[in-house]
């Protein structure tokens, strides 16, 4: 009769010992840091729908390269990104959506958050890499930091968060597309997790309690869509006309075919031996790298 | 508006099969319509007259039944890709296409034969999360704690469970290979560990569901509650063991018990 209640419990591994443990955290990491670092990255992003030549997104960026303990911010965002997705991957796994023959709103969000989850993790990856490790795809790459890396110090001063982030958009209309499904994932993503997971740690345990909090919920939503809508525009909106001759230079020095690229777009460039005799005027007063 | 006539027939479409794991494949009988006619006297017809749309004289269909009144669960099946009980199913509100109902096993639990499932999971899970109010001693316990009205309705809704596995059967989460516990069990849970005696075990239940399997397994789809056919309030029930387990987790992290 080994059905019986009483039978020995089977020997559960490690991993199984501490299951919900495991649940537990795997909610919470996308919540902190995860998703509040998303609210501020997007609030910060937003910055660029002001016509000012990108002054104040500068300001917000270079507050947040200002605080201490960067490193520490970054590395507890890389462990709660990487254990949110490897335990989401999994888990997305373990379900059989259906859809289709239940086609309850519900029942969408869940297949959504799934699909949502995936685009959110292949964005996030492409986002990094090309503004963070400035990898190179298909000719395409987002120098972000780019004014830390001209010989001579010269850029260093210069703010380049607005030009260069515009530069990364306007590539191309896939990039805005790209941009636009990714973070919408990832909006959506994070806002329908939070109305859950107030149901999985028994927040909201009653029907009116869940449709409260569902709406706090949408208005994050609609609140961060505005945030990346705002900035989406401000970096479509943002001519180079609007760049300083500094800014030029070091747009130039940066970008591959950057002259060509400001030419194009009708913008007065300064001239090579212009552009050297700053750069000679700066390293001087800058005492050189 | 004048209604165009109802048909006089109509097409029964059955997946059919051995057993588990057996090749499966669809027929399709042709059964006259009688007024009020449910899925059941369909099948009966069915029984009855067992010749397929081809002219061929096939084996009657085996399905399982009993109340026949939707309190017993035991003819739940997937009726037009979406799982009912076919006792409660009206032929007449249900054609698709004009003149088909299309039968279907549940995909859940293992296929006895054609649409007759074997739901044995759903009670050896009953057994496993304690599924009782233990009144037995070796002396006389003396009568139990006092109910009040408020807490018999509020379990009220929780007793109309008939194990019927609609929920499951819905749940993206609960598999044939998992070992998800889904809605039913917690549902149980919830009934037990709200009972004034059922309580005393309160423990015991809240750890079994939190192993592998679990409550932390629920993925949110909510399925369950919208197909449960005695209404019973699912997810009510997954949020309040939600935050019980956690409160549990934590009791057991600081106690040391577990």
């Amino acid at each position: 009769m080994s059905a019986t209640p009483t039978a020995a419990p089977p020997q559960l591994s490690l991993i199984e010992r501490h299951h919900f443990l495991l649940r537990r955290l795997h909610s919470l990491s996308g919540i902190v840091p995860v998703g509040l670092f998303v609210i501020f990255h997007l609030f910060t992003n937003a910055q660029m729908i002001w016509p000012d030549a990108g002054a104040t997104f500068q300001h917000e960026v270079d507050f947040i390269h200002s605080m201490p303990a960067l490193l520490f911010i970054e590395i507890s965002l890389w462990v709660g990104i990487g254990f949110h997705a490897a335990l989401g991957l999994v888990y997305t796994f373990t379900g059989q959506g259906n859809v289709k023959n239940y086609s309850y709103s519900a029942n969408l969000r869940y297949t959504l958050q799934r699909i949502t989850g995936i685009l959110a993790l292949i964005f996030i990856f492409f986002h990094i890499a090309t503004l963070r490790w400035r990898w190179d795809f298909f000719g395409w790459f987002t120098p972000f930091y780019g004014q830390l890396k001209i010989d001579g110090s010269y850029g260093k001063g210069v703010p380049m968060s607005m030009p260069l982030t515009a530069y990364a958009l306007q590539y191309s209309w896939i990039v805005v597309l790209f941009y636009v499904i990714g973070v919408a994932s990832v909006v959506y993503h994070w806002a329908n997790g939070l109305w859950t997971a107030a149901i999985s740690w028994g927040l909201t345990i009653t029907p009116k309690a869940q449709q409260r909090w569902g709406a706090v919920c949408l208005l994050l939503f609609i609140a961060l869509t505005a945030f990346w809508g705002a900035a989406i525009y401000g970096a479509l909106a943002y001519s180079y006309q609007e760049m300083t001759t500094d800014q030029k230079i070091v747009f130039m020095e940066v970008i591959p075919d950057g002259r060509e690229v400001l030419i194009d777009h009708g913008v007065e460039v300064p001239s090579e031996a212009e552009a050297e005799r700053r750069q000679m005027e700066y390293a001087a007063s800058h005492g050189g790298s | 508006m004048i209604a165009s006539s109802p048909p006089k027939t109509f097409i029964l479409k059955i997946k059919r099969s051995l057993g588990e794991g057996k090749p499966s494949h669809w027929e399709s009988f042709e059964v006259p319509i009688r007024p009020s006619m449910n899925i059941i006297s369909a099948l009966q017809y069915v029984a009855a007259n067992p010749v397929t749309t081809d002219g061929k004289n096939v084996e009657p269909v085996v399905w399982d039944a009993g109340c026949l009144e939707e309190v017993c669960g035991a003819c739940t099946m997937v009726i037009n890709g979406h799982v009912r009980q076919s006792c409660s199913c009206l032929v007449a509100e249900n054609l698709q296409d004009g003149n088909t109902i299309t039968l279907e096993p549940m995909s859940k639990f293992p296929v006895v034969r054609d649409l007759w499932v074997d739901r044995q999971r759903m009670f050896d899970n009953l057994k496993k999360i304690h599924g009782w109010v233990p009144i037995d001693g070796t002396h006389d316990l003396g009568a139990g704690p006092t109910e009040t009205q408020e807490e018999q309705e509020q379990r009220y809704a929780y007793s109309r469970c008939m194990t019927c596995g609609c929920c499951l059967e819905a749940c993206p989460q609960f598999t044939k290979d998992n070992d998800f516990k889904g809605a039913q069990v917690f549902a149980q849970i919830e009934y037990f560990n709200s009972h004034a005696t059922g309580k005393e075990l309160a423990a015991e239940r809240l750890d079994v569901i939190m192993e592998p399997g679990g409550i932390t397994d629920c993925g949110n789809s909510q399925n369950c509650v919208k197909v449960c056919p005695k209404e019973l309030p699912l997810l009510d029930a997954i949020a309040s063991l939600g935050r019980k387990t956690t409160v549990h987790a934590v009791k057991r992290f600081f106690s040391g018990k577990k």
